[in-house]
């Protein structure tokens, strides 16, 4: 590809909650994995939480955030995805493909926050929050596949990462502009138009509330006392 | 020669767990091993000796394999009972009668625990979670093990008397003796 087809200098393609949102969840993950495997099953059930919370805050940002954070910006059907790999696309944001991917990861998390909501640990010492809403053996079901679907989420990453690397071999770099939020972006292409932050910051409240209410064990359906 | 002073204090509390009141109940898992003539329970009644005998020469392969699968059934019934005790309290209003049921089960099985980790029966001989360090560090086991026996015991007379208020402040600590022994003695299921 020609640099001078790129050189427009670098211009904003991610918001700052785009941004966060992305390596909160990454670092979460992580935790959420590693607390586990310590017997640190309380900060795992938070660590769900947390990524509850940041799930809800990009989904409403999703349809109120960013033109780049916009599903109706970045999700595309099969057409789009095939004229991306004929090379005819030139937009900034997620590319047609990588929203796939996007979607994908970001439902995986879903399935795997909701299983761990109705979730409990072998011993009966540790539930989720919402466990009290299912039988013992929904619970211990919903435990089971929560382990197993991890796996889902770790090869979801794997392709996330491989993909990143496979665009760096081809002298494209996409984990800078996740840091830094600006890239170089085609002499054409519609630039970013940002958010508002007190939408970001409804947004983040209204995420809060609800996971706040979950974690009460969403009365009156239930109730949820926390680990102590 | 650090071994005698542990083997005897196990032996000894294995025979405290003969005799105390559970072997009354006549629970089914303890007469399971009891009903085996070469079952380790049964050879401690004869006698601090045999014991020892017993903690020093491991069981044979079949006997192992059923310790270790009553062990196995035991634990998953405390597992069952910790549910739903957890449940029934965190319902809102709990039934008595249930709660119960529940610490009466968790007391007995508790008081058995010990004797269902007799030496040679770990992942050496068969499949199991039970870490090697249960019999390396035998005196942190055992005392961990009386420990929730303990709490164990304490839930199940405050469930007795009816104090609902009791067995809540009691479940805390039950939680926590749980974890404080599977955390180093328990291995990860996969």
């Amino acid at each position: 590809m020609a640099p001078e087809h790129l050189s427009n200098g670098k211009q904003p393609v991610w918001d700052l909650p785009v941004r966060l949102v992305h390596w909160t969840l990454a670092g979460l993950i992580a935790f959420s994995w590693w607390s586990v495997h310590n017997h640190h099953t309380d900060w795992h059930i938070w660590s769900g939480c947390a990524i509850l919370t940041l799930l809800i805050f990009r989904l409403l940002w999703g349809f109120v955030g960013s033109s780049t954070a916009r599903f109706s910006s970045f999700v595309r059907g099969p057409g789009a995805v095939r004229d991306y790999l004929r090379g005819r696309w030139s937009g900034i944001g997620h590319t047609p493909l990588g929203a796939l991917s996007v979607l994908a990861l970001f439902g995986a998390v879903a399935v795997q926050v909701s299983l761990g909501l109705v979730s409990e640990d072998e011993d009966g010492i540790y539930t989720g929050p919402l466990s009290g809403l299912v039988s013992i053996t929904t619970s211990d079901k919903a435990r089971d596949i929560h382990e197993l679907w991890f796996n889902v989420i770790l090869g979801l990453v794997a392709l996330h990462v491989a993909a990143i690397i496979f665009y760096r071999l081809r002298g494209r770099h996409l984990t800078k502009p996740m840091i830094t939020g600006r890239a170089m972006i085609h002499p054409g292409a519609q630039p970013m138009r940002p958010g508002k932050w007190w939408v970001a910051l409804i947004c983040l409240a209204v995420s809060i509330a609800i996971v706040r209410w979950i974690v009460a064990g969403a009365p009156p359906f239930g109730h949820w006392t926390p680990p102590s | 020669m650090r071994i005698a002073p542990i083997a005897f204090a196990f032996s000894a509390l294995l025979l405290s767990a003969c005799g105390g009141p559970e072997t009354s109940q006549g629970n089914n898992s303890q007469a399971n091993i009891s009903t085996d003539s070469h079952s380790p329970a049964t050879a401690n009644a004869s006698g601090a000796t045999n014991s020892m005998v017993m903690l020093a020469a491991a069981p044979p392969k079949d006997l192992a394999l059923k310790i270790m699968h009553d062990r196995h059934e035991a634990m998953e019934g405390l597992g069952k009972a910790m549910k739903a005790l957890h449940r029934e309290l965190e319902s809102g209003k709990p039934d008595i009668t249930v709660v119960r049921a529940q610490t009466a089960t968790m007391a007995s099985t508790a008081a058995k625990i010990p004797s269902l980790f007799p030496a040679g029966t770990g992942p050496e001989v068969g499949k199991t979670r039970a870490k090697p360090e249960i019999w390396k560090q035998q005196d942190v086991f055992v005392r961990k093990a009386r420990d929730f026996q303990a709490a164990a015991q304490a839930i199940d007379a405050a469930a007795k008397s009816g104090d609902l208020n009791q067995v809540m402040a009691s479940h805390d600590s039950l939680d926590k003796a749980c974890k404080s022994c599977h955390d180093p003695f328990r291995a990860p299921e996969h």
